[in-house]
């Protein structure tokens, strides 16, 4: 847990620059891509901007943002052309710290849903678990196959100032961004294969081929039998387009709540010869609406009787229901010490000093410095509910003040944390802008990181959010082989 | 595969290809229109094309009686949203079940989609200049045309082919009967009548609006006799916008679909194959063009409603 940090934190800090030394001189990995930059020049750069973005907007690679109409409104993925490079060495420790941390969230999921041994041991408080909105006591005691729960983790890693790697969240529940990232590979590799030239690129397009390998690994009737469907909400979610690529590149169905039916704890396809048998639903729809007769009863989304046949062991469900308690802002501040306690290892990847607000001489800090902290609702996600101190206002503050008051386990602070920087080309110049890292980690026969990620972008100046429902941008993420 | 997805491919299919029907029609009225008697009023020039989309209610709903005008007509057709069978709506409709089974088409099908509805959403963001229509309209018709191309040269045969076949197919019987019955009854149904500058260019019209005009001159030397244009639109197995040729392809499509064991659609497709076997132009004729054309559209609609009940709507039987 946090200390209430001292003074010097206070200081605003100077953000890590990823590709320059000192403002001039590119890092050593980044060199080989100056010069070739450089040598483009201006006029051939806009016109592959251009050209990039033209293929954006032909094959329809979009993102839905949730707005004042029913049907929300398309937007086509931002993506700047500049790649952002992870050398091996770091790769390498980023790697190890997702399986470390992947491992013990997983262990920590199946010991929350059948003995809680960790909450009687004190490691973790009990009333933090039973108090989360996302704790599912309706599946108490369910063994999903193979005791996988955390099959998809898209772990939100940043830099911070000393460029040191942090976790940022965890997200284990239907993390999203796997198809952009594959995306921006496919059109940065089209647009400019002469950056290629210069570096040993490690690859991601595999990412279905193994995502595949790990859906059918749980199939309960075997890998030979294994009828595997991806499951959406709609063509309305914010994430329709990700769901369409990895049903075809995995070549399985993509289906909808109403294409499938439960009966005698067996789900079924509704196919034009009758019904099919599922063994494998990858879902992309929220714990809440997934099974009206488990959850919420208004749902039109899920299921009615999927949560009956997970239980009977006809069906795996990926990721498993209930995984919201491991990934809630107000556990994170401990998955440090979840790690120790179930690997008996210590954290390859640190958390950001994080206030909870059920401590009060914590809360009574983070109200005092309101201006100078982040505040997340724990429950929320993709930059919703947040309060960014330094860019707030006075009544917002105070709005957020009165909320921590009335909600404390509701929210946790952080001290802002300046997200290392990278340069951008925006309108014919190249600009540095806050960015983070979300790699994606399967959990199959193995754990495995894809080596990559999605590399968010704040396109605004000098903004800390990076998420695409706040506006955000992308880029290629390269790891180099050793 | 899915009903649903199955559903959205049909759908996809007959909105793409009444976008496509519906400029042509459009075009070939505008350029008729130029050839057209001064005498006629706007209304009388527009409205076979309101008929024959089965337009007349929604137009008038939105425009009152007798206020049939070029600029209206070409508006209404083209990017009214509360028309649902102008261009823009069946193009956004066409990309919605486009991107419903996008999993199930491929890539390049995908991308011919949207970059039409993109494409087609731009432009008629300003109203459609009656000089430029004629450009837009035939941007869109070869637009649809190559998405047929994409599909027929990059989309596994099989039962998701058979649906798009079938829609397709369906939809340009559909078409080509109601281009018929409309200009047939604006035509003087007088058998031996051949000749006048007038009924030139009104044949003409009709045959160009099935893209059917040169293939019909190379056939017929004897200028337009009504019964030799019923005998080519109605039985000639060898253009593709016959009805004859339509209904054989959508036997073949729904074999594709996997029509056996199925209850409805056989039978449904027995009863439109019924109407054109061992019939002929005279025969049809001497009861009453009109009355078979009626019926033939009946027999379509039954058609559509029985491949949804067969396939599309959802099952709960178990294999």
């Amino acid at each position: 847990m946090a200390a209430i940090s001292s003074d010097t934190s206070h200081k605003p800090r100077i953000s890590y620059h990823e590709f320059y030394t000192d403002g001039f001189t590119p890092r050593e990995h980044y060199r080989p891509l100056w010069e070739h930059i450089q040598s483009v020049g201006q006029n051939a750069f806009e016109a592959k901007v251009h050209e990039s973005q033209l293929a954006l907007h032909a094959e329809g690679v979009t993102f839905t943002v949730y707005g004042d109409s029913d049907e929300g409104i398309e937007r086509i993925w931002p993506f700047d052309l500049i790649p952002r490079i992870i050398p091996a060495s770091e790769w390498s420790i980023i790697e190890a710290g997702l399986k470390q941390r992947v491992r013990a969230l997983n262990l920590f999921l199946k010991d929350i849903y059948h003995d809680q041994r960790i909450l009687k041991d004190g490691v973790v408080p009990a009333e933090l678990i039973y108090q989360g909105k996302d704790f599912r006591r309706e599946i108490m005691g369910i063994d999903p196959p193979h005791d996988i729960y955390t099959h998809i983790s898209g772990i939100d890693i940043i830099r911070d100032e000393d460029g040191k790697y942090l976790v940022l969240e965890d997200n284990l529940r239907t993390p999203s961004g796997v198809s952009y990232m594959i995306e921006n590979r496919v059109i940065e590799r089209r647009i400019l294969p002469e950056f290629f030239a210069k570096y040993r690129v490690r690859r991601v397009e595999h990412y279905p081929a193994l995502l595949l390998e790990a859906l059918r690994a749980v199939s309960p009737r075997g890998k030979g039998q294994a009828e595997i469907v991806v499951l959406t909400p709609g063509i309305y979610n914010s994430a329709y387009f990700e769901h369409t690529f990895l049903a075809k590149e995995m070549g399985v169905e993509l289906a909808e709540g109403r294409d499938l039916v439960a009966k005698d704890d067996v789900v079924y396809l509704k196919t034009t010869t009758g019904l099919q048998r599922v063994d494998v639903i990858y879902r992309r729809v929220d714990d809440d609406f997934l099974d009206p007769l488990v959850f919420r009863s208004d749902s039109t989304l899920g299921v009615a009787g999927i949560i009956n046949a997970w239980r009977a062991g006809n069906i795996a469900i990926v990721n498993a229901p209930g995984n919201g308690i491991a990934d809630d802002k107000a556990v994170y501040p401990y998955v440090p010490d979840i790690i120790r306690y179930y690997l008996s290892e210590a954290p390859i990847l640190h958390n950001v000093p994080t206030y909870q607000m059920t401590n009060p001489e914590e809360r009574a800090y983070v109200l005092d410095n309101l201006e100078r902290m982040v505040v997340k609702a724990v429950s929320e996600s993709g930059g919703y509910g947040m309060l960014m101190g330094p860019a707030s206002t006075a009544a917002l503050r105070k709005e957020f003040a009165v909320k921590i008051q009335e909600d404390p386990r509701n929210y946790i602070a952080q001290p802002v944390v300046q997200l290392s920087r990278h340069i951008c080309y925006m309108d014919g110049e190249l600009e540095a802008r806050h960015l983070d890292l979300r790699p994606f980690t399967i959990y199959g026969d193995d754990i495995n990181v894809v080596p990559g990620g999605l590399t968010r972008v704040a396109l605004t100046k000098g903004s800390l959010v990076v998420n695409s429902s706040q506006g955000g941008g992308s880029k290629d993420t390269w790891v180099l082989a050793e | 595969m899915l009903s649903r997805i199955a559903d959205s491919i049909y759908w996809m299919s007959r909105y793409l290809e009444r976008a496509g029907d519906t400029a042509r029609l459009m075009e070939i009225n505008l350029l008729y229109l130029l050839e057209a008697e001064e005498d006629m009023s706007e209304g009388d020039k527009w409205r076979p094309l309101l008929s024959i989309t089965s337009a007349e209610t929604a137009f008038s709903g939105l425009y009152g009686e007798g206020q049939i005008t070029q600029g209206r007509v070409l508006q209404f057709m083209t990017a009214e949203k509360s028309n649902g069978n102008s261009i823009r709506t069946c193009l956004r409709l066409a990309r919605e079940n486009a991107r419903i089974a996008r999993d199930r088409i491929s890539r390049e099908m995908w991308e011919a989609i949207n970059e039409l509805w993109l494409n087609v959403d731009q432009q008629l963001k300003t109203p459609l200049h009656p000089l430029r229509a004629g450009q837009f309209f035939s941007i869109v018709r070869s637009e649809v045309a190559r998405f047929h191309g994409l599909t027929t040269t990059t989309m596994m045969r099989g039962e998701a082919f058979g649906f798009y076949r079938l829609g397709t197919f369906l939809e340009q019987a559909d078409m080509t009967a109601r281009i018929l019955d409309v200009k047939y009854h604006l035509l003087l149904p007088d058998l031996n009548l051949v000749g006048s500058a007038l009924d030139y260019y009104q044949w003409a019209a009709l045959l160009k609006s099935l893209s059917g005009y040169e293939a019909f001159r190379r056939k017929y030397h004897a200028g337009f006799r009504p019964m030799d244009v019923v005998e080519f639109t109605i039985f000639e197995q060898e253009f593709p916008r016959s009805l004859a040729y339509t209904v054989k392809r959508m036997r073949r499509a729904l074999v594709d679909t996997g029509i056996t064991g199925k209850q409805r659609s056989p039978a449904a497709m027995e009863q439109l194959e019924s109407m054109l076997a061992g019939n002929s132009a005279e025969r049809i004729f001497s009861t009453g063009l009109h009355e078979f054309l009626e019926k033939f559209l009946v027999a379509i609609a039954a058609l559509n409603q029985a491949a949804q009940a067969d396939f599309l709507d959802t099952h709960m039987e178990e294999p």
